[in-house]
């Protein structure tokens, strides 16, 4: 573990009551301190293991003011503490670490930016372990401690240095009461933005009415869902009728600036001359017209949405526990007049991409790729989001490197283990260097299933594992 | 060496404003659809072009003139513009398109808290400014495709400063008449600005369209914009003017861009003026292709709204703005509506005939 520091050094952080600052009391700290706001305050310190303590505690007191509570911001705290441990230990940099606490409705972000030599992100891969008889790995021990202490994070490198950020959501309980009123169809409605007790009523009411593939996961969470709405990371609209009463609704929320994904609409037997399904479309689409999203995206598709919105993207292949396979399609709109982009790619894809750029009419210059023999980057390192309710992984690239089919082999294992049905591996085709992981995804088993236009700097590209297939 | 971030400068409406992309250039969209020919049916630009004694102007411009300043306040062009209607010269306000005297009239008038109104599905650029300003844009539902003059009356209040009409409307082409015009101001009774954007004024034809030249000395709260892209084909040289009483385009002058409109804008647009039969021409133009796309929208059974304007809105049975990349594969560039808050639209500007002809027969390939 890393080693205490020196006492002495303390900072006191909290939100004033009005909300409207966080205040600092320590004199000695207000030229460290340099950016103080209501949802966001930034340290600054040298990477001097003396300073330790101030940095655990700045975290500490700025993720409880911003919202976590105490065990929650306890593992903000310990990550912190590893990662700041680290970088002092590690001798990698003599500069100042900038240290930055966030608030979120649901969550606090605390990010990093450093110069270093070198960091070894590759701890943070999910399958990452160590061995303690191996005494060069013990700096990296923090660090894969600190990996785990939160729910996601972040790593890049721009002009001022590396880059790394770490999300840890509030703690919400889980859905369990599904007690919702008789639904009836409904003469009349409008559609509105709902209270935070509405939203409660009508997640629930998607819990209890709706199959649980097209129910997105957070909604097993409905007090997440209203801080969600009412941070603006979701809109929601629901159709009411004058009584009160609901007939359907949908969510949406900004998946990347330029790519909106919605779930439902989810109606509550509700008649198709009613209209609600195309209503509740419109409102959506109303809201996001001119918002400089370019893309709407439906992953969870309801028997409801009125499909001659969209154009179908294709499908991926769903297992479910009990073995039932199910073809489970992305629908897709786009939002504005498409202007073309450069994507890049690897020849491995090329019938693949070529086929479904024509067949959804997109216009794309494809540049191609290929390994030449320059040199690469030191390791591999993958994000892993897992949804473990429906058996469902999504890997991210963070980091190439030529370790890319070891370190993709050991998920694979690590979730073969876990026994999970549906691993997928999702590629920005605007990051030329995510486009070198292909070689490896087909060696080990992955197609290419879908494009998602605009989803990230360019298209994506979906791969599944052993798509189609029944171990 | 840190990158500077411009970030902490920004006012927060900027943060969360989102830049309009405008369409690439004609040979980079051919390329890129691969398509061998273009028919821009996207901006309801004049197929004509511009009157044949404009165009002499542009072909005699004088090459050396580029380097001399034009008219910082389009001195000539407004003394013709006022000898047209009857008024003072000191009445109008030449800019750099009608979007230029949109953001005169906004910056003129209003400040950090207030508002303007405007209908949810026009002219995107009344509710732009105001956004990327840092103001409120109350938009009110159209009724019955047109603004609704109640529903706007309503939202009027201590800081609305400027209500933004488009007569007739684009996109749906409806119009107010002159006896609801009437009623409107009279019920706004000088609380607010009231902007009647008149940008398709010259292809309206029904008799009761009111004339909003003809009201300015009756309301001194109204300022009327013209625009010389559409009927007067000079799109590519980006001029048009607003006109109201001196009163109301005094203060508006000071937020005014002087030298914003180049010389041979304000020579072009000046002689434009004067040829009557290029406004006759358009109006058989495009009488003729809204005849001829009456018929065959009708034929191939698709709902159209089509009212005044030189443009038809088309619903489709599919989202548009795949049609518009099935459409541009063969050619034709149309307008998609999804942000105009017309979902499963697209808006075709009515044109010369072979144009009208290309469009339905690529229409009817992609509906088929």
């Amino acid at each position: 573990m890393s080693p205490r520091s020196v006492p002495n050094q303390s900072i006191d952080l909290r939100v004033l009551s009005n909300n409207q600052a966080v205040r600092l009391n320590n004199p000695n700290l207000e030229s460290a301190v340099k950016k103080v706001r209501k949802d966001e305050v930034t340290l600054g310190l040298k990477a001097d293991l003396t300073l330790l303590s101030l940095a655990t505690s700045f975290v500490e007191k700025a993720a409880l003011a911003f919202g976590l509570a105490e065990a929650d911001a306890l593992s903000l705290t310990l990550a912190s503490e590893e990662i700041f441990a680290y970088l002092c230990q590690a001798a990698v940099t003599e500069q100042e670490v900038q240290m930055r606490c966030r608030r979120g409705i649901y969550f606090v972000e605390l990010e990093l930016v450093f110069q270093a030599q070198v960091f070894d992100i590759k701890s943070f891969n999910l399958t990452s372990s160590v061995t303690f008889d191996d005494t060069s790995q013990v700096d990296e021990t923090g660090l894969l401690i600190a990996s785990r202490m939160v729910e996601g994070f972040q790593f890049f490198r721009d002009d001022e240095g590396f880059r790394l950020i770490l999300t840890k959501e509030k703690t919400y309980p889980t859905i369990t009461d599904l007690s919702v009123p008789e639904i009836r169809s409904l003469e009349e409605y409008t559609i509105r933005t709902p209270n935070a007790d509405e939203l409660k009523l009508f997640i629930r009411m998607v819990n209890a009415h709706s199959r649980s593939y097209v129910i997105h996961p957070s909604f097993a969470f409905p007090g997440k869902v209203v801080d969600m709405v009412a941070g603006g990371e979701y809109d929601a609209a629901v159709a009411f009728e004058r009584t009160g009463q609901i007939g359907g609704g949908i969510i949406w929320h900004f998946q990347s600036p330029r790519l909106v994904e919605f779930y439902g609409p989810y109606l509550f037997i509700q008649p198709p001359k009613a209209g609600m399904a195309h209503a509740l479309i419109d409102s959506c689409l109303r809201s996001v017209a001119r918002s400089g999203a370019l893309g709407l995206i439906s992953r969870f598709t309801t028997p409801d949405l009125p499909k001659e919105y969209f154009e179908c993207l294709g499908s991926l292949t769903v297992l479910r526990e009990g073995g039932q396979q199910v073809e489970t399609q992305s629908y897709y709109r786009h939002l504005e007049e498409d202007m073309g982009l450069a994507v890049w790619a690897h020849p491995l894809i090329e019938a693949f991409l070529v086929a479904e750029y024509e067949r959804l009419f997109f216009a794309r210059d494809i540049r191609w790729i290929r390994h030449e023999g320059e040199s690469v980057g030191d390791s591999t390192v993958l994000s892993a989001h897992i949804e473990r309710g429906v058996s469902w992984v999504s890997l991210c690239p963070v980091w190439w490197g030529p370790d890319a089919e070891q370190i993709l082999a050991a998920h694979l294992q690590a979730f073969e283990k876990e026994k999970i049905l549906n691993i997928f591996f999702e590629m920005d085709l605007g990051e030329s260097w995510q486009c070198y992981f292909t070689p490896v995804l087909i060696q080990l088993g992955f197609q290419p299933r879908l494009v998602i236009p605009y989803a990230g700097k360019g298209d994506h590209a979906i791969f599944q594992y052993k798509a189609g297939t029944v171990d | 060496m840190n990158r500077w971030n411009p970030e902490r400068l920004l006012p927060e409406y900027i943060k969360h404003f989102q830049a309009y992309v405008p369409s690439k250039p004609d040979a980079e969209l051919m390329a890129l659809y691969g398509c061998s020919r273009l028919y821009r049916l996207n901006n309801n630009e004049n197929a004509l072009g511009p009157p044949p004694v404009a165009q002499e102007i542009i072909r005699n411009f004088q090459p050396p003139r580029a380097a001399l300043y034009p008219s910082g306040d389009s001195y000539y062009l407004r003394q013709k513009l006022a000898e047209k209607f009857g008024l003072h010269p000191d009445q109008f306000l030449v800019g750099n398109g009608v979007n230029e005297v949109i953001a005169f009239v906004t910056k003129a008038f209003c400040e950090k808290g207030d508002n303007i109104i405007t209908a949810d599905k026009t002219f995107a650029v009344y509710e732009w400014v105001a956004e990327f300003s840092g103001l409120e844009a109350r938009l009110v539902p159209l009724k019955d495709l047109s603004f609704d003059d109640q529903g706007m009356l309503n939202e009027i209040d201590d800081h609305t400063k400027v209500v933004f009409l488009c007569n007739p409307n684009n996109p749906t082409g409806s119009y107010w008449s002159r006896d609801k015009l009437r009623d409107f101001m009279e019920a706004v009774a000088g609380r607010s600005v009231v902007v009647l954007d008149e940008a398709y004024s010259e292809f309206v034809e029904a008799e009761d369209y009111p004339d909003g030249m003809g009201l300015i000395d009756e309301y001194p709260n109204l300022v009327v914009f013209r625009t010389f892209s559409k009927m007067y084909g000079l799109s590519g040289l980006r001029i048009g003017y607003l006109v109201g009483q001196l009163t109301l385009v005094e203060p508006i002058r000071r937020t005014c861009i002087v030298y914003s409109v180049n010389v041979m804008a304000q020579e072009a647009a000046l002689s434009a003026l004067t040829d009557e039969g290029h406004i006759l021409r358009t109006r058989r133009m495009v009488r003729e292709g809204k005849d001829f796309l009456r018929g065959e929208l009708t034929r191939l059974r698709l709902p159209f709204i089509m009212g005044e304007g030189n443009f038809v809105m088309v619903r489709l049975p599919m989202n548009d703005t795949i049609a518009y990349r099935r459409l541009m594969k063969q050619g034709i560039m149309v307008r998609t509506m999804t942000g105009f808050r017309f979902p499963n639209h697209i808006r075709v500007t009515v044109s010369k005939l072979d144009a009208m002809e290309a469009f339905v027969e690529a229409l009817e390939t992609i509906i088929s």
